[in-house]
């Protein structure tokens, strides 16, 4: 067994028991990654905002992109924790804004009530940074391990470099739902071209062959009536 | 409540009650229905956690935790067919698992039934999406398999690693589909400008004769 220390059953039972009486009902039942992206349909005509709370001096990453919907592009602003305006953009199809953080809920609204039928897909990513959790989590998983690993000198070492391999597959994370995003957007303007290209052809055709028969019907008919009125 | 807290140290459940304001969130009114789109891979879990508030027009403060209510969670395939479909409280844990690649629509609405809860017209919900590896727990899977601290972070870059790999399996089999409606697009685009010139002569040609003839006939030419 390792050089823990852990508390017998009952004694744990009891220091659990009276910090959650302590607690507040309703904590919470979840914490929340750093890290988060949305994906959601906005109809024609309509805002949707969203909130973030966010504590001093940590730092707030926000990009969107307009995935699908006419022409790709939305309103989207940004309002700090008093209610500023720190960033207003219009009609853009996509946008990346890093701010450093006060205390309190950042909101942060897309805006779509200059289109009047087409509904737009957006995609957005919340990345935060500074939070003061990381260390938090490390130590929480402290609590669980059983046994020790040997080599307590070299540990340290070994654990730098996977943290260090875990900020970078984060990273590569990130990278790869960005490029998903794009990519989606993409998809979606060829195949709207591919609607497009089907549906103009056959009208193009229908008018075509119908204007060319009233072209000549209607010469035809021209000529008729001149022959019966001189006779 | 209590069984939650069986199995959590004291700091981690202080921890979680800090966190848990930190969580982003949106208002949503009555009958309102908010959709958000998860593009997924195959084989994926997906675990969603969310947390309501309601909006205390007396106090005008939203309220802690909102008794009563309950939130209704539909996931729908890229197919449209209905994965989950339930019920659940005030505050919620949902999960499933992708058998197919594509969008996955996930939509929450809340089903309050009696009007007067909802006067001011404002429901807060605290909405986490995990995705993959993210959905891990891993104090739980540490605690099952009796890992050391070693084992455990190399246990979580392997996920990882699997989970990037898994993405981008599915860019591939994106990225075949997006070139294969290009090549088409463009296939259409070709063929139909040759056939709009040879109906444009034709039709032409077609007009030409088919006039001459009229015009013969009434002895005009």
């Amino acid at each position: 067994m390792g050089d823990k220390i852990w508390l017998p059953c009952p004694v744990a039972l009891l220091l659990l028991a009276t910090v959650f009486s302590v607690l507040l009902p309703g904590a919470a039942g979840f914490t929340p990654s750093l890290d988060s992206d949305f994906t959601f349909t906005l109809p024609a005509g309509q805002k949707e905002c969203f909130y973030q709370p966010m504590p001093l001096k940590a730092s707030l990453e926000i990009e969107y992109q307009v995935l699908d919907g006419a022409g790709l592009d939305i309103d989207f602003h940004l309002a700090s924790p008093e209610g500023r305006t720190l960033v207003f953009e219009q009609r853009k199809s996509d946008g990346v804004h890093t701010v450093e953080t006060e205390d309190g809920d950042y909101m942060f609204c897309f805006d779509n009530t200059f289109s009047t039928i087409s509904e737009k897909v957006i995609f957005f990513e919340l990345i935060l940074d500074n939070m003061g959790e990381q260390e938090q989590e490390q130590e929480d998983w402290k609590k669980y391990i059983t046994g020790t690993d040997m080599l307590d000198m070299k540990l340290e070492d070994i654990l730098e470099s996977i943290n260090s391999i875990k900020a970078r597959l984060s990273k590569s994370g990130h990278i790869q739902t960005l490029l998903r995003a794009f990519e989606a957007r993409d998809r979606n303007i060829q195949e709207s071209n591919f609607d497009r290209v089907n549906f103009w052809s056959m009208v193009n055709l229908v008018v075509m062959v119908v204007v060319s028969a009233i072209q000549v019907y209607m010469l035809k008919s021209l000529f008729e009536d001149k022959r019966k009125s001189r006779t | 409540g209590w069984r939650r807290a069986m199995g959590r140290p004291a700091l981690l459940l202080l921890a979680l009650c800090a966190a848990g304001a930190r969580g982003l969130y949106f208002h949503i009114g009555e009958t309102e229905k908010r959709c958000f789109i998860e593009e997924i891979p195959d084989e994926t879990m997906v675990i969603g956690n969310y947390r309501t508030q309601m909006w205390d027009k007396q106090k005008e403060v939203f309220l802690p935790s909102t008794p009563g209510l309950g939130m209704h969670v539909e996931v729908k395939d890229p197919e449209g067919k209905v994965v989950l479909s339930r019920q659940y409280g005030s505050e919620g844990r949902f999960t499933f698992t992708s058998h197919t690649p594509g969008d996955h629509q996930i939509c929450l609405h809340s089903n309050s039934t009696r009007m007067a809860l909802f006067a001011g017209g404002r429901l807060r919900v605290h909405l986490d999406i995990q995705v993959g590896e993210h959905a891990n727990n891993y104090p739980e899977i540490a605690a099952r398999d009796k890992l050391t601290e070693l084992q455990l972070r190399a246990r979580q870059l392997l996920d990882q690693v699997e989970q990037i790999q898994k993405e981008q399996d599915y860019q591939r089999y994106r990225e075949e589909r997006f070139r294969l409606t290009s090549e088409s697009t463009n296939q259409r685009v070709l063929w139909w400008s040759i056939a709009q010139t040879v109906i444009l002569i034709l039709t032409g040609i077609w007009q030409m004769r088919h006039l001459k003839s009229f015009f013969e006939a009434k002895k005009l030419v």
